[in-house]
């Protein structure tokens, strides 16, 4: 086992209303509550969840985006939770990322020679000329481009071409952990593929750590060999990327799972059979006003009296990784089993 | 994807195309002759500046000493006239110029280099240091220009760099505001992120990502504003405050004028008065030519439409008992040098009651566009070239909007992909229930009210009487879509389309919508159109499917068939490329290539540069929607295919 080069210990990101006059203060929204997860080179962490599940929040305190209100980011040991300013060069050249929407994510005005070539005079002082255009050429042809795509123009481009800049972007530093915040979620499903295969082949070449956040867990699952769910800031459930895929300890994660629909009319049924015996009309509690229970179960189709009551701490699962939910230490006690046979037998005894 | 934006993906500019949208500005700019006069204009006043004597006759200063030739009016010698003291007035406005170039250089040095400046690290800083920049911006910009000026002339000296210096603070306030408002917008941008997240200092990311996208609106300003900047200095000059009584400054001679006119006739006032108003005029029309030119819409606005081309369909046979039939279905849309771009041909599909229909394909596929154009609302500039629709047994393809407008709403119901921005925010959630209700039907307020109610009941949104009150942002995306249920329900249609309606949901929130229609179409039996670009949705809902490549429909099979044994190379790639289908971590399979645009749809088979069992004969042959049972297939090598649900071809 290497050492991890990305370390996040009970990450909390809140924030603060701001009071104005004559006007009673915004409620503190709770983006993220205490959240650890840790990632070796050549490995990928997939992070998913809904919207406002707090996962984008996570990669910005990262990438020191936002404010971290408490908790410890480590890079290859060293803290950088808060990155002093004559500090940032250097953590910029460790740590990139990929961002969602290929259309705003690179600047208009500015071709991709530039937009590659930025880091690199920025972080090796290669001014333009032969030997970064040397450079950048080698990079697009790491993501799949041709060399004629350093005159173009982002809207020259479609979003598949985009997205692969954006990596090549990425890569130019030579960084230790890139970031890929939704980074295939607005492409067809034909590009999606593509762009997914090349960050494969990138950290087979490099051995670059992914942190890969997304709300497909089938997406999610396929690229990572761990992956963290999420839910309203709370990571519930953690572990090996098949095994809470396919023995998933938390009646979350289950939800998730028979939310995304397969191409396979029979298996969909299925799917589709489990989906229903989750509750239709309730809406998650709001960031900004968590209830003191579990936050997930208002939703829960399997919810107990005690999950109203207190924060389930996390337990082992059976798939080697952890769970928060109160069903493996009381109720039926499930000790870290699947959670699919009980909600299954739950919803027939309904 | 929504509804217009699938018109552009359909037309995205290629390289070449991009190009010439550049050089387009120009020719965009100059095809306004009131732009061209405008920029004449500004021409003369430059090289007035530059060389007055080369346009000038005689010297602005120097008078007629035996003073005969004063008060003239035009003539030979002096084209313009003269003034009391016998100078020649023409030469007189022209080395005006001097000084209202003068001007506006000054006080545009001042205001752009104070204004966008503080602009932009009020706006970047934002927080405290941005609240007392706009506080005392705002001070600044309440105050009357003129006052400003005055102000800095009492305290340097009364001069018309002065009054300019003056003149600047006060338009600085105004580049304050501009640059802030970009720069707020522009550092939400993603680039922006990603250009922090690469290492670029503030100060770089300001200078190279800012500023460029703060070129155009500044250029505009910089227009309009000049135009203010002279007639302020003119008025200052008028005042006495500015240029030098001696000066052939346009105000001073204005001034100069009014005391001349009552014994000398109004002539005195038409030079200076004239240069000044024109020069004013000229800006401002410089200025909005600019802003029109500049628009992102502008590049097509500019492409003409051809009349309609679309001839009465021949004996179209459409299916009985379909609720809507199209039939050969073809949209244009013009291009640039005259051409057009089909992004529909050939779309024939028919739908009917109690089933669902599933029009899957990738962005630019055509889906949208399909129906847009067989409900009567092909967005501008495209038209419809080619068709027949039928919709309940009757003919629609040319109904006059107003017939359509009582079909759409009243037998057909549309679901839209972004459920909030579907909904008008300024209207109560209930008042837009109401409102189908009470135009296509003879219900009261109350009734209608009612009804609005059981409606949001039906699509289970808890607590609907206190529903009905709140507004759309009251809304969670689920729970808007919801609405966008009800209101297509709303009377009764025989028709449900729903466009991408899950696509911008969570996934969880995705099966309760889908969930939601399946129930509420078995309950009223209508016939359900659902595009979508997902397969698995499909899977889920659909009972028959379309499938849609480069606006063409390039296979149409019942759901189980599709899944089974898909006949086309597209749709066999489409489901292997989904990250479902694959249980391992290994290398995905692709689609390679792009999506082509309506501009470059390749000849032959469209899909046959992508397409890898594609041969010479796929690439020069157009293929043709051949039956296959009650299914068809549009590829011409379908025959020798026998693709499983997940086994390999045998091609």
């Amino acid at each position: 086992m290497t050492a991890p080069f990305l370390e996040v210990e009970n990450l909390h990101v809140h924030f603060a209303g701001r009071s104005r006059l004559f006007r009673s203060a915004m409620p503190t929204v709770k983006a993220v509550n205490g959240i650890s997860f840790a990632i070796e080179p050549h490995r990928t962490f997939g992070l998913v969840g809904e919207s406002g599940s707090g996962k984008s929040t996570v990669a910005r305190a990262v990438l020191q985006l936002t404010d971290v209100t408490a908790g410890t980011i480590r890079l290859d040991g060293a803290d950088v939770t808060r990155v002093p300013r004559e500090a940032e060069l250097a953590f910029r050249k460790r740590v990139q990322a990929v961002l969602q929407d290929p259309y705003s994510s690179l600047n208009q005005v500015h071709q991709v020679r530039t937009i590659v070539g930025d880091g690199i005079t920025r972080h090796f002082g290669i001014k333009p000329g032969p030997e970064r255009e040397q450079r950048i050429l080698a990079l697009l042809d790491e993501v799949g481009l041709a060399g004629e795509f350093l005159d173009r123009y982002p809207y020259e481009m479609s979003g598949g071409q985009r997205q692969r800049v954006s990596i090549a972007r990425a890569l130019a530093v030579e960084p230790g952990l890139i970031i890929a915040d939704e980074a295939t979620s607005a492409l067809d499903v034909s590009i999606q593929s593509q762009v997914i295969n090349v960050l494969r082949r990138v950290q087979a070449d490099t051995g670059v750590a992914f942190l890969f956040i997304g709300h497909d867990l089938d997406v999610v699952r396929h690229v990572s060999d761990d992956v963290g769910v999420m839910y309203l800031g709370y990571l519930v459930e953690q572990g090996g990327a098949d095994g809470v895929y396919d023995l998933p300890a938390h009646p979350y994660t289950e939800m998730l799972i028979a939310s995304v629909p397969v191409p396979d009319p029979a298996a969909q049924a299925e799917r589709r059979a489990l989906r229903q015996t989750f509750k239709k009309d309730t809406e998650p509690p709001s960031p900004s006003d968590l209830p003191v229970g579990c936050p997930f179960a208002n939703r829960c189709p399997v919810a107990m009296d005690i999950c109203t009551e207190l924060m389930p701490e996390a337990t082992a699962a059976r798939h080697g990784g952890h769970v928060r939910c109160h069903l493996h230490t009381s109720g039926p006690v499930l000790a870290g089993e699947s959670v699919v046979p009980y909600i299954r037998s739950a919803s027939t005894a309904r | 994807m929504s509804d217009a934006s699938t018109a552009v993906a359909v037309s995205a500019p290629q390289p070449v195309q991009a190009a010439r949208a550049r050089s387009g500005f120009w020719m965009r700019l100059f095809r306004n002759p009131l732009t061209v006069a405008a920029a004449v204009w500004v021409t003369l006043l430059l090289l007035a500046w530059l060389w007055p004597g080369l346009l000038a006759p005689h010297d602005p200063y120097a008078g007629d000493v035996t003073l005969t030739r004063t008060f003239e009016g035009p003539s030979w010698d002096h084209w313009l006239g003269t003034d009391g003291q016998g100078r020649d007035l023409y030469s007189r406005v022209v080395f005006g110029a001097r000084f209202a170039v003068n001007s506006i250089l000054i006080a545009m040095v001042v205001a752009i280099g104070l204004g966008v400046p503080l602009g932009l690290f009020s706006g970047w800083r934002g927080g405290r240091a941005d609240r007392v920049v706009m506080w005392v911006n705002d001070v600044l910009f309440s105050l009357p220009i003129v006052l400003l000026a005055m102000a800095v002339i009492i305290i340097l000296e009364p001069s018309l760099p002065s009054a300019m210096l003056g003149v600047g603070i006060a338009m600085a306030t105004r580049f304050v505001r501009l640059t802030r408002a970009v720069t707020l917008a522009e550092k939400e941008e993603l680039y922006v992120d990603a250009a922090r997240i690469t290492g670029l200092s503030p100060s770089a990311i300001l200078r190279r990502y800012i500023t460029p996208n703060l070129l155009p609106s500044l250029i505009v300003q910089v227009a309009i504003i000049s135009g203010a900047v002279i007639l302020i200095g003119a008025t200052l000059s008028f005042l006495g405050i500015g240029a030098k009584l001696d000066d052939p400054d346009w105000g001073v001679m204005l001034a100069r004028a009014r005391f001349d006119f009552r014994l000398e006739g109004i002539w005195q006032i038409v030079p200076a008065g004239g240069a000044l108003v024109l020069t004013v005029l000229a800006f401002n029309l410089l200025g909005d030519g600019i802003r029109d030119s500049l628009g992102r819409d502008a590049a097509s606005s500019s492409l003409t439409v051809p009349r309609k081309v679309a001839l009465p369909p021949v004996v179209q046979l459409h299916a009985s008992g379909a609720v809507l039939s199209i039939r050969d279905l073809a949209v244009g849309f013009p291009a640039p040098g005259g051409m057009v771009n089909r992004v529909l041909s050939d779309v024939s599909l028919e739908v009917y009651p109690g089933e669902t229909l599933g029009v899957v394909g990738e962005s630019g596929s055509g889906k949208s566009m399909t129906m847009l154009a067989a409900l009567g609302l092909t967005p501008a500039p495209g038209y419809l070239s080619q068709g027949s629709v039928s919709f309940d047994g009757r003919e629609v393809t040319f109904l006059p909007e107003q017939e359509w407008q009582e079909i759409r709403g009243r037998d057909i119901g549309m679901i839209f992909q972004e459920p909030v921005a579907a909904l008008n925010p300024a209207l109560r959630v209930g008042r837009q229930l109401m409102q189908s209700l009470l135009v296509h039907t003879d219900m009261s307020k109350s009734q209608a009210r009612a009804r609005a109610a059981e409606l949001l009941a039906e699509v289970q949104v808890p607590d609907p009487d206190r529903r009905l009150d709140q507004y759309p942002h009251e809304f969670s995306g689920g729970m808007a879509q919801r609405v966008g249920i009800a209101m297509a329900l709303a009377c009764e249609p025989k028709l449900l389309i729903a466009d991408e309606p899950t696509t911008a949901l969570d996934v969880t929130v995705q099966g309760q919508i889908l969930d939601l229609m399946a129930e509420v179409q078995q309950r009223h039996g209508m016939a359900v159109i659902l595009i979508t670009h997902d397969l698995g949705v499909i899977a889920d809902a659909a009972d028959r499917v379309l499938v849609m490549y480069a606006g063409q429909v390039v296979e149409t099979a019942s759901v189980s068939t599709l899944f089974s044994r898909p006949r086309h190379p597209y749709t066999r790639a489409l489901l292997d490329t989904m990250p479902q289908s694959h249980r391992g971590h290994g290398d995905l399979p692709v689609i390679g290539g792009v999506v082509p645009s309506a501009a470059a749809w390749p000849d032959g088979c469209r899909f046959a540069p992508r397409c890898e069992f594609a041969t010479d004969q796929c690439r020069t042959s157009v293929p043709l929607l051949e039956a296959v049972g009650t299914d068809l297939v549009r590829c011409v090598r379908h025959a020798e295919f026998e693709f499983g649900p997940h086994a390999e071809t045998s091609a």
